[in-house]
């Protein structure tokens, strides 16, 4: 049986009661918040970068020479030059993402014998960006970039392929891979940025 | 001739405060949006114009240039009746509002009033009160049952109001002996009527609130349950008149009769009556300081249980008049 602790409500003393001093408390706190600067951001004209780890739009890395040691082991199967994407077309992601219909992946078989990847769509305007199919991705093709503004004018500009995500990805690589993903509370410019938190 | 003189006089008169009301009020639209976001931290209106200075006129173009959409099944005449019977009461107000001492310009008198009326304050009163038909016809009208309850709610609250509003402006007419805006002004000359009437002042600030819907009163529109109380079934200019007649104008005009009954209208404040600032000025700095507590105390209150608003009227503000008058009669006979 929960037992139920019983709490008065807080009465009003009469100097309370009288002038109103909640009033005045109220009011003295809007008035230093008056005077304080704003906190905003003017948005079209300044732009916040995010974190690194900021789940925007997806990115397709490319074979660069920077790959996981997984990706050694399949590439001699797929026909991937340098500089193109390296998706070995697993569906991996797919199996992962809760709306699965918003992938389209194809890949074909070549004259040698390969493993071409012909098509990678991915439908945005279904997509939560819960980032499940990064982690699921067995060759770190797949990333989630610090792009955020998806607005289109039409719905078919809601849908990315692969050309544009290995643009996007190429692209978020030059400017952010060496930076350090700044998630672990020993870090000292995350404590400068963000500050320390006190893990209970 | 003379008659024609005065009519011509006046009607240019009428035309400068009424025109010079609606800019007033648009701008007073941009001075609210412009605090109430700095209250929040946020800039408020930035982009249009420098530093956002000509929002109102965008605003004002889009509200015009909106559908106007009228529901089937609304009472038409009353539902067009409405939103004028909120609007001009409170504009009419403006008629015996005096912005100043009488001055002469290439030996031409002019009077910064329209008229000085001998039952000017009664007259205030009434249109104040008059204000109460736009709210209810709106509600009625629109056949729907946000506004009825809005509308019902703020009828309520005026109704209550009013009375206390009434008594505690009581005690500034004995002390001056006279209903006239103007002679009530002059009588403050030595000593403003705030010193014995400071009770009758914390009336007329809340009734202020609740008759003008800002918060901690704004039980008609209530936006959290209400919808938008009145003027749910609204659109276009008819919807932007309610708020423009109801939280700019009325609140504008009653900041003004406040600061005449209470504040010495344009008599500059005591120690600085030596400074080289006209009598126009004086008013409207106390005007505008006033008009700013108002949306000071609107920006930072949340919103009170309508039953606990007409509880206030009824239980505390109208005693408080009451005991107003009597320590005003007891002042009077004290110091004469």
């Amino acid at each position: 049986m929960v037992k139920i602790k019983y709490i008065e409500r807080p009465g009003l003393t009469n100097r309370e009661r009288v002038f109103f001093t909640d009033f005045i408390n109220g009011m003295k706190i809007t008035i230093r918040n008056f005077f304080r600067k704003t906190i905003t951001t003017a948005y079209p004209f300044e732009k916040l970068t995010p974190p690194k780890r900021f789940r925007g739009t997806h990115g397709h890395r490319v074979k660069d020479g920077r790959e996981p040691p997984s990706f050694k082991v399949l590439e001699k199967f797929m026909d991937i030059k340098e500089g193109e994407s390296r998706c070995v077309a697993c569906y991996m992601c797919q199996q992962a993402c809760p709306v699965p219909e918003l992938f389209r992946i194809e890949a074909v078989q070549t004259e040698e014998g390969k493993k071409k990847v012909v098509r990678f769509d991915m439908n945005l305007l279904n997509c939560m960006y819960c980032g499940l199919c990064t982690e699921a991705c067995p060759v770190d093709c797949l990333i989630m970039t610090d792009i955020y503004e998806t607005a289109t004018y039409r719905r078919s500009g809601g849908v990315i392929h692969m050309d544009d995500m290995t643009e996007r990805a190429v692209d978020f690589d030059r400017r952010r891979y060496n930076e350090p993903d700044r998630i672990w509370i020993d870090d000292e410019e995350r404590s400068k940025l963000w500050g320390q938190i006190k893990w209970s | 001739m003379e008659l024609v003189g005065t009519v011509v006089g006046i009607v240019i008169k009428s035309l400068i405060f009424i025109i010079g009301m609606f800019l007033g009020a648009a701008y007073l639209t941009l001075l609210e949006r412009k605090f109430a976001g700095h209250v929040q931290q946020r800039p408020g209106p930035l982009h249009v114009g420098p530093h956002g200075l000509l929002q109102p006129i965008a605003d004002a173009l889009k509200v015009l240039t909106k559908e106007d959409l009228v529901p089937n099944s609304v009472d038409r005449v009353l539902f067009y009746l409405a939103s004028l019977m909120a609007f001009v009461p409170a504009i009419m107000i403006l008629a015996v509002v005096p912005f100043g001492e009488p001055f002469t310009i290439f030996g031409l008198e002019i009077k910064p009033y329209i008229t000085d009326l001998n039952v000017a304050v009664l007259l205030a009163l009434a249109f104040g009160s008059l204000s109460i038909y736009g709210v209810i016809f709106a509600g009625w009208a629109s056949n729907s049952k946000y506004p009825m309850i809005g509308g019902l709610r703020k009828a309520a609250v005026l109704i209550g109001y009013e009375v206390a509003l009434g008594f505690a402006l009581v005690g500034p007419i004995m002390m001056a002996g006279s209903f006239s805006l103007r002679e009530i002004v002059e009588a403050q000359q030595n000593m403003w009527f705030i010193i014995p009437n400071i009770l009758a002042f914390v009336v007329v600030i809340f009734s202020i609130l609740a008759e003008t819907g800002r918060t901690p009163f704004d039980v008609q529109e209530a936006e959290a349950e209400l919808v938008g109380g009145y003027i749910t079934e609204y659109t276009g200019m008819k919807f932007g008149l309610f708020p423009l007649a109801e939280w700019y104008i009325a609140t504008f005009v009653l900041s003004a009769i406040t600061v005449i009954m209470f504040f010495g209208g344009w008599n500059p404040p005591p120690l600085l009556g030596w400074l080289p600032i006209p009598a126009f000025v004086w008013f409207s700095v106390k005007v505008f300081l006033l008009f700013m507590f108002f949306l000071w105390v609107h920006w930072t209150l949340p919103r009170y249980r309508v039953d606990q608003i007409t509880e206030i009227a009824w239980k505390v503000m109208l005693p408080l008049a009451l005991a107003n008058i009597f320590i005003v009669a007891i002042w009077i006979i004290i110091f004469g």
